[in-house]
């Protein structure tokens, strides 16, 4: 195999729902490299979260089927028991979840839940396992880690409560750091404390770190790739500039033209992108994006575009009618 | 923490206070006359005038109150007219016999729902959880005095185990075995009631938190099922369980005599029958008085477990 630490193959997750089977994840593919960050962008329902939590394999036990391939360090998640998953979790592949308000138990002391990780998974003692959360703790920016190691999670605020989830990720060194808009339910100004902690403790610990966030002011400066992600597939993929500056794929643009700039005057109305996401039960063969494009014509409509390459290596986007390449039209 | 016990105390010495003042009146609303009672149909109203006077009943209502709540508190509950025994006394035997069918039924009510809530609820609307589900609501609909019926025919009569009377009861520091056996078919009669309802609360809240992203992160973080069931799942979810079992050993409390008379258990329940059906109106008031404010100890004390297991409700 190569060197490659994690390998996505098209993957695609399949929920069971009353009104019929609702393809979240379609068919995709991408590869990460050791201790590369890699981001994966989106609008909110087009399927950023189900991907990262197929990739570990974390998700729903009921009513999901999942095809394709996930190998994380070697190991295949697509069709691994729960019980072969777990010997992964926590050690090779680790989550920050969403929203620290509800991903930590509210009853269980902070102390506990990181000691949990240490006790179960790495067998260690009481002491040791206590002392190396209050390191691990410290790690992550928490003041006074002594007297937070007895606090419950109601007593921190949020800032300070995902630095928490953060240190109970990182507890067993995993070697893949999946971060799930780690900072969307966060203040501005803590966002970037959460962003640059990650982005520090990735070279500091030698992760590779998946970043799933909607906003790409986000991931410009953090990662090294992209993957664009619309109605559950990818539709553009590439280098973190190749896909800033030479996008082809008209969502992609739209994307970028709706998160606001500092180099914008003042009271610059924001781009929208007309329309809404589609529904994913009523996916038509089409572009899942035509009927939002300006540039769509029939056969967007009627036939899916797959991925194509574009003029930079890696870069990758699926489109009928790119926007016309750039390439050393407009220098970065 | 401390305040809301402070707060929670005032309340419960208030309500107590509230409850004397019933079971007190209790005894001026019910119909008879204590004259006639202890003196006969015949008596003169010079020799009523003079036992209303010895028994303090000439007195203002709230000093027979002050009076009766002073002797109360040191543990003098008045002396029956009808058996001419100590209330207190009568009260004091016959209690741990409702404590320990409590206690009994309430352990065998949680070692199975419990287990079998989160057996349930692992797979909601799963096949087990179905034939649970409709179980345990088939032996909700079976009243207690059914249940007690049924246990006696199969256990006493079928199998030939005899369950023990009011006069071969023995207690269990003196016959442990004699005791159990005696109490068993009670237990089990009001386990089966109480079983029903914390399967039921403890099952829909744990399907409920096991749906929260804190369980997801508990998975995520490789742990086995069953430790993300106790560790992670229950605590959060047995706050409404802890609050069913409150009011149902409450209840229990209050509403032990059906099962007692039906098997003549000489518990509390079985001795407020006799002494209803004597006129016995002092240990019928003693008896009320005990259970209101053992039910109400039992609230207090479970707001207080409530308040450990779930810590964010103390501080609002």
């Amino acid at each position: 195999m190569s060197d490659e630490l994690l390998v996505v193959k098209d993957l695609t997750t399949t929920f069971t729902t009353n009104s019929g089977p609702l393809t979240a994840v379609g068919g995709v593919s991408f590869t990460l490299g050791q201790n590369e960050t890699l981001g994966i962008v989106g609008e909110s329902g087009s399927g950023k979260t189900v991907l990262s939590r197929t990739i570990m394999g974390l998700q729903p036990r009921r009513n999901v089927t999942v095809t394709g391939s996930a190998i994380i360090n070697g190991f295949e998640v697509v069709g691994a028991s729960e019980k072969a998953k777990r010997q992964i979790w926590g050690t090779e592949v680790a989550m920050v979840f969403q929203d620290p308000m509800t991903s930590l138990n509210p009853v269980m002391r902070i102390g506990q839940q990181i000691d949990e990780s240490l006790r179960v998974r790495l067998g260690m003692d009481r002491a040791s396992a206590k002392a190396r959360s209050i390191e691990l703790l410290e790690l992550v920016g928490i003041p006074s880690p002594v007297e937070r190691y007895n606090s419950y999670p109601g007593h921190l605020s949020g800032g300070m409560r995902q630095r928490v989830v953060i240190a109970t990720a990182l507890a067993c060194s995993p070697k893949l750091l999946m971060a799930d808009e780690p900072t969307t339910g966060l203040d501005v100004t803590i966002q970037a404390q959460i962003l640059n902690l990650l982005d520090e403790l990735k070279d500091r610990l030698k992760m590779s770190v998946i970043l799933v966030t909607h906003d790409l002011g986000v991931v410009a400066t953090r990662t090294s790739r992209i993957v664009v992600m619309y109605a559950g597939r990818i539709v553009e993929i590439g280098d973190t500039r190749d896909v800033f500056y030479h996008h082809r794929m008209p969502y992609t643009r739209a994307l970028l033209e709706s998160s606001p700039k500092v180099s914008n005057h003042s009271h610059t109305r924001l781009q929208t992108i007309p329309g809404r996401p589609p529904n994913l039960m009523k996916l038509a063969d089409g572009c899942s994006f035509a009927p939002r494009c300006a540039y769509a014509t029939d056969q967007c409509h009627n036939v899916r575009p797959t991925l194509q390459a574009a003029d930079e290596t890696g870069h990758y986007f699926a489109c009928w009618n790119p926007l016309p390449s750039n390439r050393g039209v407009r220098a970065p | 923490m401390l305040k809301y016990v402070t707060r929670r105390l005032a309340l419960l010495i208030g309500i107590v206070f509230i409850i004397s003042v019933g079971s007190f009146y209790l005894i001026h609303l019910l119909p008879g006359d204590p004259a006639v009672v202890i003196l006969g149909t015949g008596a003169s109203p010079a020799a009523k005038a003079a036992l209303f006077a010895q028994l303090g009943l000439d007195k203002p209502i709230y000093l027979q109150y002050f009076t009766w709540i002073g002797n109360v508190v040191r543990g003098n509950m008045g002396t029956s007219f009808i058996s001419q025994s100590s209330v207190a006394g009568t009260i004091r035997a016959a209690l741990p016999i409702d404590l320990e069918i409590i206690v009994l039924s309430q352990i065998l009510a949680f070692i199975f729902a419990i287990p079998m809530a989160m057996r349930s609820a692992r797979k909601p609307d799963g096949v087990i959880d179905r034939i649970l589900g409709a179980s345990s609501f088939t032996l909700l609909s079976v009243p207690p005095f059914i249940i007690i019926v049924l246990l006696v025919l199969i256990v006493s009569i079928k199998l030939g185990i005899p369950h023990t009377g009011p006069s071969s009861y023995v207690t269990l520091a003196s016959d442990p075995v004699g005791n159990l056996e005696s109490l068993a078919l009670p237990a089990i009669t009001l386990a089966t009631g109480s079983f029903v309802v914390y399967y039921r609360v403890l099952r829909s809240d744990l399907i409920a938190t096991l749906q929260e992203e804190f369980i997801t992160m508990a998975r995520s973080k490789g742990i086995s099922q069953r430790r993300i069931m106790w560790r992670h799942a229950f605590r959060p979810s047995s706050v409404a369980l802890l609050g069913a079992a409150s009011v149902n050993i409450g209840g229990l409390l209050a509403s032990g005599f059906v099962v007692q008379y039906l098997l003549a258990i000489p518990g509390l329940g079985y001795t407020l029958i006799s002494a209803i059906n004597m006129s016995d109106f002092l240990l019928v008031q003693g008896i009320v008085l005990t259970v209101s404010v053992g039910v109400v100890v039992i609230n207090f004390l479970f707001d207080f477990i409530i308040n450990i297991v779930d810590p964010r409700i103390s501080r609002e």
